[in-house]
């Protein structure tokens, strides 16, 4: 794993606004990385400075172990798939494509041409080269971006929210050809996106961001199952929180959660550093389950009430009031065959494990 | 549809005026009433051997070219930056630049008369002309040049830049082929705009007259009345020719741009 | 420095900004100024007293002859705003709700060309057609219409009134038509959903909308036609001379640059008072009616 990218200390005003406080962040060679938030996060800002289209107001970008300060975007061996595409409206596909080998004067006319044909190619779009660019769809403009991009050969692409404008089929087509294509090309590929679902399914790590500052940074599996603070928890996937007395810190934590009682659970399970007092414990809606007529379980079980019932087709999620606490449980359940869906109303009982709770300051 | 009938009756109104011209162009009389009184190319002729007319058309083309221009250069300046970039007192400053669109023309005449010659005690020229026109026409270049730059995507001169290619060379190679439509259309429209114009040339015209200046001049003799209408109907004809050109450029910008037209250049 | 200016966003904007500001500024700050300042002087024929004087004002104020011709430029002017927006309302209606979108430009475009041809030839062609042998007066008599050749409708201020009118018709045109099509058109339904027929939907919704659009016409009409000197000179007659007439005397004819210049003044102040009274009683309107 080699450092590419290096940000230390980077900080980005707008006048008086903060945009972006002492990032640090290393990006490693090959990787997918993901800049992951919500709106006015700072994850565009930041891929800009990246880019060279912003300067930073304090701190270094180094790429390639080379600073770059003053390396303007023309410059730096990056390339950019804009939001918007950014498609040439009076210039062909090809000319589109071929647009950043104008200064290449090693090339000749014909290996432009044989570049752009392989470019178009590994995006799906052989035979489109002489097309008029305006007249397309936001799915081929999408991979004119990219074969625009790539052909240059950049150490990183960068990518701002580039899936934002397709619709959800097109969108999960897209996911996985961006995968293929970023394993087939082997460069790092980061990528700006709101979607928590599209960085989960691409990314080999991501950095989550809220107000300027990185939450935290880990592979999608560490995110999703030990999130470090109640707001990654919450951004990332869906979380039952509930309220929690921390009582012993050790090896192995002793905690009183409301409405399950007193549990032991490992270090690993709370990400940052406890202290005895007031928690809150996070378990996911699939690690709890619903037990259902005819079905038994060694794990441990609690009384409860349905209150809410939302049927998706594939799965089922309930809404569960059990004793000592205010706000309801969601557990999902797969709908699988015999099982009933239930009513409101409802008394049934919660089968849930002490390994999955995660517990946070 | 009574709002039909009347939209119909008051292009008969904007027009009446403009179709008496060819009609009284070919007349073969020296007053301009009706009944008509039989075909003629005479006045057309006159026209043609009229010396002090054609030392006044090549001064007004040379002040509507210049000003086409210097126009145009300005108003580029003005619709990039204001569809492209924020700067402080951004309305305030766009408003003072529009503002010429409102003042009455001979105060602008007026005020650069004393400027000029009063207080630079300078000799009137073309170049005060063309000074004035300048400052009248660049509000409506601006307006169509704001249409132009505001129909790009603000991104491409930034992928251009990203892609390789230095600020001047991503404007040249990428913004400025779609906006040429509208640079071309603010050209025509400035020339015509300068061609026609009267009060401030009259104004500030020295010893050489421009176009209108000289029209006005014939106007006071009743003989000379069918000569003007033959000059108004190859100026008029000349306006319509230019502004269908700078029109179907229009459109043709937009349809490059990939954009939906949505009416004028407003 | 020139690169800190260089280098963000707002400090190219200005870079970029300053030729045509500063050649507006130039260009019309600096002769404003010059005239206002010209208005406190005197003229002896090709001589001027710099000495500060209010004489020039004096004598607008006691010499009858300037306040009514200011005062009937003042009418005039106001006049033809009101004919001319009139008459532009319904076309601009007409235009934005009655056409189909893609024929939408080629009516703009033919209402527009008219005024894009010379106006002092379209001025001289009204003269054509009102005068006393003129087109409209030979036609009827042809016909046998009338028996005497119409004399009210040349060489005074109605022929100005028309023929101003005619000349100012795309100005107020476009602005309204611009407000109209802002309009979003699902207001309308709703109007007409919630029980309102088509003239109320007009007068509750469509019109009040409309209203930025219709006062851009009323003042991009109004202030213009103060300044204008060519119609009142070729058709007004004796009596249809205007304040602009009198400011290009006094400057050419007289000499008397001085006078012109707090003529012209006095004119600009009235007309940026009136502008705004108007600007100021239609948001009170506005704000009352909602």
């Amino acid at each position: 794993m080699t450092a590419l990218i290096t940000l230390k200390g980077v900080n980005k005003y707008y006048g008086d606004y903060h945009a972006l406080r002492d990032i640090d962040l290393t990006i490693n060679t090959g990787e997918f990385f993901s800049l992951l938030g919500p709106s006015g996060c700072g994850k565009t800002t930041l891929l800009r400075t990246i880019a060279g289209l912003e300067d930073v107001s304090d701190g270094v970008v180094m790429i390639g172990g080379k600073d770059m300060r003053g390396v303007s975007a023309n410059l730096r061996p990056t390339n950019m798939v804009f939001q918007s595409y950014a498609i040439f409206p009076h210039l062909s596909v090809a000319e589109n494509v071929a647009f950043g080998l104008r200064k290449r004067a090693d090339l000749t006319k014909d290996d432009k041409a044989r570049m752009v044909d392989d470019a178009l190619a590994m995006v799906g779009l052989s035979g489109y080269g002489k097309r008029a660019s305006h007249a397309l769809s936001g799915g081929q403009r999408q991979r004119v971006a990219l074969a625009r991009a790539l052909i240059l050969k950049p150490k990183v692409l960068l990518l701002d929210e580039p899936l934002s404008a397709l619709d959800k089929k097109m969108r999960e087509q897209m996911q996985v050809e961006l995968i293929r294509l970023q394993r087939h090309v082997g460069i790092t590929f980061i990528l700006v996106t709101h979607d928590q679902e599209e960085a989960l399914v691409m990314s080999d790590r991501i950095a989550v961001m809220f107000e300027g500052e990185i939450g935290q940074l880990a592979d999608p599996e560490t995110l999703y199952r030990r999130p470090n603070s109640r707001r990654v928890a919450e951004f990332i996937g869906k979380m039952n929180f509930l309220r929690a007395d921390v009582l012993q810190v050790g090896d192995t934590i002793d905690v009183d959660v409301a409405g399950l009682g007193r549990v032991s659970v490992n270090a690993e399970q709370a990400p940052m550093a406890l202290h005895k007092g007031a928690a809150v414990a996070g378990v996911r809606p699939e690690t709890l389950a619903i037990l259902f007529e005819g079905e038994t379980t060694q794990r441990k079980l609690i009384d409860g009430v349905v209150d809410e019932v939302v049927y998706y087709g594939d799965m089922t999620y309930y809404d569960v009031l059990i004793a000592g606490v205010d706000q309801p449980l969601n557990i999902a359940m797969k709908n699988l065959i015999g099982r009933p869906v239930l009513d409101v109303g409802t008394t049934t009982k919660v089968v849930w494990d002490e390994r999955s709770l995660v517990i946070l300051a | 549809m009574s709002l039909r009938i009347y939209a119909i009756a008051y292009l008969v109104f904007l027009y009446a005026p403009i179709v008496l011209l060819p009609i009284f162009a070919f007349n073969d009389a020296t007053i301009i009433a009706f009944p008509l009184a039989g075909f003629t190319t005479d006045w057309f002729g006159e026209l043609m051997t009229n010396r002090s007319l054609h030392t006044a058309v090549k001064n007004s083309l040379f002040i509507a070219v210049m000003t086409a221009i210097l126009c145009t250069l300005l108003g580029i300046c003005a619709a990039r930056a204001g569809a492209m970039y924020r700067f402080p007192v951004k309305a305030g400053i766009m408003g003072f630049i529009m503002l010429p669109l409102v003042l009455p023309e001979i105060i602008v005449a007026v005020s650069l008369l004393v400027v000029v010659v009063q207080i630079f005690d300078m000799g009137l020229s073309n170049w005060t002309i063309i000074a004035a026109h300048v400052l009248i026409c660049t509000p409506f270049c601006i307006a169509i040049l704001n249409g132009a730059f505001q129909n790009l995507d603000p991104s491409i001169e930034e992928a251009a830049m990203d892609l390789g290619e230095s600020r001047f060379s991503a404007f040249r190679l990428v913004t400025l082929p779609l906006v040429m439509p509208g640079i071309i259309s603010s050209m025509l429209i400035a020339f015509t705009i300068s061609l026609d114009e009267f009060i401030i040339a009259f104004f500030l015209s020295g010893t050489s007259q421009t176009m209108p200046v000289y029209i006005w001049g014939l106007m006071r003799f009743p003989a000379s009345l069918p000569v003007v209408m033959a000059l108004g109907t190859i100026l008029v004809a000349l306006s319509i020719i230019l502004l269908t050109i700078a029109e179907l450029l229009r459109r043709r910008g937009m349809a490059r741009a990939g954009v939906k037209d949505k009416g004028g250049f407003l | 420095m020139f690169n800190k200016l260089t280098s963000s966003e707002s400090g190219r904007g200005l870079l970029l900004i300053s030729p045509p500001f500063f050649y507006a500024l130039l260009l019309m700050a600096f002769p404003l100024g010059a005239i206002i300042l010209f208005s406190f002087w005197t003229q002896n024929f090709m001589d001027v007293d710099t000495t500060f004087t209010l004489n020039n004002y004096r004598q607008i104020i006691d010499q009858p002859i300037y306040g009514a011709l200011l005062q009937r430029s003042l009418f005039v002017s106001a006049v033809v705003t009101v004919v001319t927006v009139l008459l532009a309302f319904p076309i601009a209606y007409f235009v934005s709700f009655h056409v189909r979108p893609d024929r939408k430009s080629l009516w703009l475009f033919l209402i527009t060309i008219p005024f894009w041809t010379s106006y002092l030839i379209r001025v001289f062609l009204w003269k054509v057609i009102l005068g006393y042998n003129g087109v409209i007066n030979t036609g009827l008599l042809n016909i046998g219409l009338i028996d005497e050749p119409l004399t009210f409708i040349l060489y005074n201020i109605n022929a100005v009134i028309i023929t101003l009118a005619h000349a100012f018709a795309p100005f107020a045109i476009l602005p309204i038509f611009v407000a109209l099509e802002k309009i979003d058109r699902s207001l309308l339904e709703a109007s007409r959903d919630l029980g309102e027929n088509k003239v109320m939907t007009f007068f509750r919704v469509t019109l009040p909308l409309a209203m930025p659009g219709v006062v851009a016409a009323v003042l991009i009409v109004f202030i213009p036609t103060i300044g204008d000197y060519v119609t009142p000179e070729l058709m007004g007659g004796a009596g249809g001379k205007l304040i602009a007439n009198m400011i290009q005397t006094q400057f050419l004819a007289l000499n008397n640059a001085p006078l012109g210049a707090a003529l012209a003044v006095v004119a600009m102040l009235s007309v940026t008072a009136i502008s705004l009274v108007f600007i100021l009683l239609n948001r009170r309107w506005l704000r009352g009616r909602s």
